[in-house]
């Protein structure tokens, strides 16, 4: 799916307390692009994939995706949308603590199909985590926790994928290892990824890198060669 | 204590206002339930205390056998104060057209007594020039609008005879019209009271003396002086020997005393509690999401003890503004319920007045349920490790399998969303056991006074449908032989007429005594039925005596064994043949034919039962009735179960605020546990929602969960509730009622779906929270 964003504004708060947390965001982004944002802490990344994502209403601005333009959505329409074209990974995992991982996985496949606990296990198998599917969350490591994360935002197999600092908590063999997965499983799909990070050095495996700075686009760089995730180094 | 701190606490409070006054309002109606019950019992105890001593209330009444050789037993006894000799007796009244078997009781015709004064309304008192001017007790001038001047016909069992009212007055023994303690529940159309000289009295019921009424030093209750009285009178012959406390009018005003303590106990300790474990609910969850405010606090040098102190204030703030205005209200209802009740009793003194300790004793329970359910929370605040706490490492609540997955493998199939709500019950499973205990409280409050209702309904369908099927008792201006009581047949309308003829008794058994009324049945009476503890409905043996269950107790005695009537001068021995349940009084019944056989007499019929042919008017009747002229009085059975039903209307205005105040704490407690339930999982909400869960579904997912909650407590509550309603019933059961439990299937259900739909309705404004909630906001927070 196509991403659109043409003169988007955010802002929180009013009056003198008022911060522009993006400002006037122009964006193009083709189906199946996997795009790194760079920007250092506050500006605006998380807030960008909030907008794309529809969880979040922009301040001003139009923003498509293939198309439809979310501004447009009925509160309805809007789950729909979520349901069916976003995969979130968050930054802060967000995992239900009374589910196991099995189960918080599942319990975003049966949104959109059936046999969503074979497609749950499937999907843990991908990201390295059959012999731990069925500990609660408590249980898990920071790292495995985001492993669930992932596997819940991959599992519907969302044309869009919106993934914030997904490497954050991860040691360096383990993030290398879901960006591969994330790369790979996205290309396959051809599903449009935005993933925020702080290292720079991902930039390297990605379609393009936006950096941004206080709410605003201040590189946006095409990378007509992608290394291989398994060749990044930090 | 620190001010920023306060800031904290009250913005804390406006922030979680819903909750804080949900539990306000809960101390509030427990403390006002309080404070209004136990200052009505205190002044109505006070009332009737004042009462007996001004009026100079018998100590001692003895009735029947050597009246006056007791008399003078008793004057010369010590601890006696008073002995009067007077006479009592139950005669016929007309009173504009309307016949009932009324009492006459006498006084001296020139000044009050010395025992059972007399309060006089209006008029003047009685005059010795004037023999034939009476006396009429209040309720009965009341209901025939008799004043002074007014005249009315008493029967002295030869002619009528007109007597003039010349006052109205108020006696400590009828501030309930009760006839005795078998007939509790008059109507005025069947009993009233008038007072007349002593030498008038005599003359109507043409005999000597019969009773003697006894004051004891300072009004005093005595055992040891009642007990060697009792003895004397017992030896003397007495047939009725009853203490104060006995007095039927006493007794029953005592049972509705009791009544009123046990309310002033029962209910405010169910809302305190109520109030109580939602404010612990309440306080934990706080507690609990500031571990990382808490952490800084210690961390930056605050006490534990402020600590402590601070949390403890949460608990405080709506203990005390709802115990406050709680008492006030509570001291000022009670002024207004002993006014009316005292009114609408027409209790000759009334004594309302301010009772401090109840006012503070009303705060401080208040306040003590409140801190209390604030202590252990702030406690766990006051030992948070600050380093701990500030990483801010406090899942709340990890997960777990629920109980039912592990013993139901096929629950484990279930969509991981239905499982989730499954596991939300075990998740913190205190609150759950508070919510469980709250729907159990709710169910309690709502059973025990349904309860009520049903049992008193099912009574009076016993007494009224199934025990007594006669329509009426008339009384004779003669005794009459049984064979002239057929001849009642021959009135239009009337069906069926049995003789009947009631004798005072007492009856002994193993040196117990008791005193109540022998009635000699038609054989194989028809018109009033016994239903025997041992074999259900029997037909009336023709040998032996069929008493009251409460006697079985009362003498220590079983089937078969013999027991003693003394009737007027004589003793009969006579077995057990059966004890009965009945719900109104404690009587003796006997075959007619037995009676002849054991007396060797003939005996007559004082009155006869009768029942109706369908469809006939019931007042028309009467009044063809009344005007025959052996007819003397008239008893309508069924206005009694008519006046019952009225007094029902005061049972229900009852429920309806105990139903109302079960609903309000019901909702304020499974309100509170839902409000912090949702509270705590914003964060998991929040996440479903940004996957692309709909509101609707999560809105189910809890209802689900939270129903599950209510679930688990409503059996439990009905099974308390059905115990505790035995219980309260209990208490009011004595030889004067016989309450047993008794509450509809239907009742059971109402009580539940009543609960289920609090439940639902508590969460809403949970649910409505859900609408709110800033996914973009919660997500990114570390902990929400
Ligand atoms: N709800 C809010 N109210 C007010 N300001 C907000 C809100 N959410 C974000 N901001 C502000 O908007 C700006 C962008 O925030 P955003 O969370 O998008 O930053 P970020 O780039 O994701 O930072 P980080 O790398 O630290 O996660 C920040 O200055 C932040 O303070
Ligand atoms: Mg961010």
């Amino acid at each position: 799916m196509t991403i659109k964003l043409t003169e988007v504004w955010k802002t929180f708060g009013e009056g003198h307390t008022a911060v522009d947390a993006l400002r006037d965001i122009d964006l193009d982004g083709p189906q199946g692009e996997f795009s790194v944002i760079l920007g250092p802490s506050g500006s605006g990344k998380t807030t960008l994939l909030n907008l794309v994502g529809a969880i979040d209403d922009a301040t001003r601005g139009d923003i498509e995706v293939a198309g439809v333009n979310l501004a447009a959505l009925s509160v309805d329409e809007q789950v729909r949308y979520r349901r069916e074209n976003v995969g979130f990974v968050f930054q802060f995992f967000n995992l239900i603590p009374t589910l196991t991982a099995a189960e918080n996985v599942e319990l975003v496949a049966d949104l959109t199909s059936d046999n969503g606990a074979d497609r749950a296990a499937s999907v843990l198998e991908q990201v390295g985590l059959v012999d731990r599917m069925h500990h609660f969350p408590a249980e898990l490591s920071g790292g495995e926790q985001q492993r669930v994360a992932i596997a819940r935002a991959l599992v519907k197999q969302p044309p869009i994928l919106l993934c914030d600092e997904p490497t954050g908590e991860l040691d360096f063999e383990t993030g290398r290892m879901i960006l591969d997965l994330l790369r790979r499983v996205s290309r396959e799909s051809d599903q449009t990824v935005l993933l925020v990070t702080h290292n720079a050095a991902i930039g390297a495996m990605s379609d393009r890198v936006l950096r941004l700075r206080s709410g605003e686009i201040v590189e946006d760089t095409r990378n007509a060669d992608p290394i291989d995730a398994s060749a990044l180094t930090w | 204590m620190v001010k920023p701190l306060q800031h904290k606490l009250w913005r804390d409070v406006r922030r979680h206002r819903a909750q804080f006054i949900a539990i306000t309002l809960t101390m509030f109606l427990g403390v006002t339930i309080f404070g209004a019950t136990y200052d009505s019992f205190q002044n109505l105890t006070a009332s009737y205390e004042t009462t007996a001593t001004e009026y100079r209330f018998a100590s001692l009444t003895v009735a029947g056998g050597d009246v006056e050789a007791f008399a003078q037993a008793a004057a010369i006894e010590p601890g006696v104060e008073s002995a009067e000799l007077r006479t009592s007796t139950d005669i016929p009244f007309r009173v504009d057209g309307t016949k009932l078997l009324g009492r006459a009781i006498g006084l001296p015709a020139d000044d009050q007594p010395a025992v059972n004064q007399v309060e006089v309304l209006t008029g003047t008192y009685l005059d010795p020039a004037f023999p034939d001017g009476v006396l009429v007790e209040q309720h009965m001038a009341d209901h025939f609008s008799l004043r002074p001047g007014s005249t009315m016909d008493v029967f002295d069992g030869t002619v009528w005879r007109t007597t003039t009212v010349v006052g109205t007055i108020a006696s400590p023994e009828y501030i309930w019209t009760a006839r005795d303690r078998q007939n509790i529940i008059t109507t005025p159309d069947n009993f009233g009271v008038i007072f007349a000289a002593e030498q008038t009295v005599r003359e109507l019921a043409a005999t000597g003396p019969n009773e003697v009424v006894s004051y004891y030093a300072a009004g005093i209750e005595n055992e040891e002086l009642t007990a060697s009285l009792s003895a004397t009178a017992r030896s003397l012959g007495a047939t009725n020997v009853y203490t104060r406390a006995e007095q039927a009018s006493n007794a029953a005003l005592e049972e509705d005393l009791a009544g009123f303590e046990e309310m002033a106990i029962f209910f405010p300790i169910m809302f305190l509690l109520a109030a109580g474990m939602a404010a612990y609910v309440m306080i934990s969850r706080l507690v609990h999401a500031q571990r990382p405010h808490i952490g800084v606090l210690l961390a930056n040098g605050f006490t534990r003890r402020q600590v402590l102190r601070h949390y403890l204030g949460y608990g405080f703030i709506p203990g005390l503004i709802g115990s406050i205005p709680g008492a006030i209200a509570g001291v000022l209802l009670a002024r207004l319920i002993t006014r009316m009740y005292t009114e609408l009793l027409a209790i000759p003194v009334t004594i309302v007045q301010f009772y401090p300790a109840t006012l503070l004793g009303a705060v401080a329970f208040g306040l003590m349920a409140s801190l209390l359910a604030a202590l252990a929370p702030a406690l766990v605040a006051s030992r948070v490790l600050p380093a701990a706490a500030m990483r801010g490492e406090s899942p709340s609540g990890g997960g777990r399998r629920s109980m039912l997955e592990r013993m139901l493998p096929p629950v484990r199939k279930l969509p991981a969303a239905w499982k989730m709500a499954l596991r939300g019950v075990w998740r913190n499973p205190r609150r759950t056991v508070y919510t469980v205990i709250g729907v159990v409280l709710s169910l309690m409050l709502v059973l025990v006074s349904w309860g009520m209702i049903d049992s008193i309904r099912h009574l009076m369908d016993r007494q009224f449908v199934q025990i007594q099927q006669e329509d009426a008792t008339v009384y004779f201006t003669e005794p009459a032989a049984a064979a002239d009581v057929a001849d009642l047949v021959k009135v239009d309308g009337v069906a069926r007429a049995e003789p009947s003829l009631t004798l005072p008794t007492s009856l002994e058994a193993n040196g117990n005594h008791y005193d109540t009324a022998l009635l000699v049945l038609a054989d194989g009476s028809q018109l009033h039925r016994l239903d025997s503890i041992d074999d259900g409905w029997i037909d009336l043996p023709s040998a032996g005596v069929v008493l009251g269950k409460a006697t079985r107790d009362l003498l220590a005695i079983e089937i078969g064994d013999p027991i003693t009537l003394a009737v007027g001068g004589t003793a009969f021995v006579e077995p057990v043949a059966a004890f009965v349940d009945e719900p109104l009084g404690t009587m003796a019944y006997m075959a007619r034919s037995r009676a002849e056989s054991l007396s060797g007499v003939e005996l007559p019929a004082t009155s006869a039962l009768i029942a109706y042919d369908e469809g006939v008017d019931p007042a028309e009747l009467r009044n063809t009735i009344t005007e025959l002229p052996q007819v003397a009085a008239f008893e309508d059975a069924n206005a009694i179960y008519d006046v019952m039903q009225r007094y029902m209307v005061l049972f229900y205005a009852f429920v309806g605020i105990m139903l109302t105040f079960g609903g309000a704490m019901a909702f304020a407690l499974i309100f509170n546990a839902m409000s912090v339930n949702i509270a705590e999982r914003t964060r998991e909400v929040a996440t479903l929602l940004a996957v692309g869960t709909d509101r609707r579904a999560i809105s189910r997912y809890i209802t689900a969960e939270n129903i599950m909650v209510a679930a688990i407590g409503i059996p439990i509550g009905l099974i308390v509730g059905h115990y505790s309603a035995a219980t309260a019933l209990a208490s009011f059961s004595s030889d004067l009622f016989s309450f047993d439990l008794f509450i509809e299937p239907t009742t059971y259900l109402w009580a539940t779906l009543a609960i289920l739909a609090v439940a639902l309705i508590s969460q809403i404004p949970g649910l409505r929270a859900i609408r709110r909630i800033s996914i973009p906001q919660i997500v990114k927070e570390r902990s929400a």
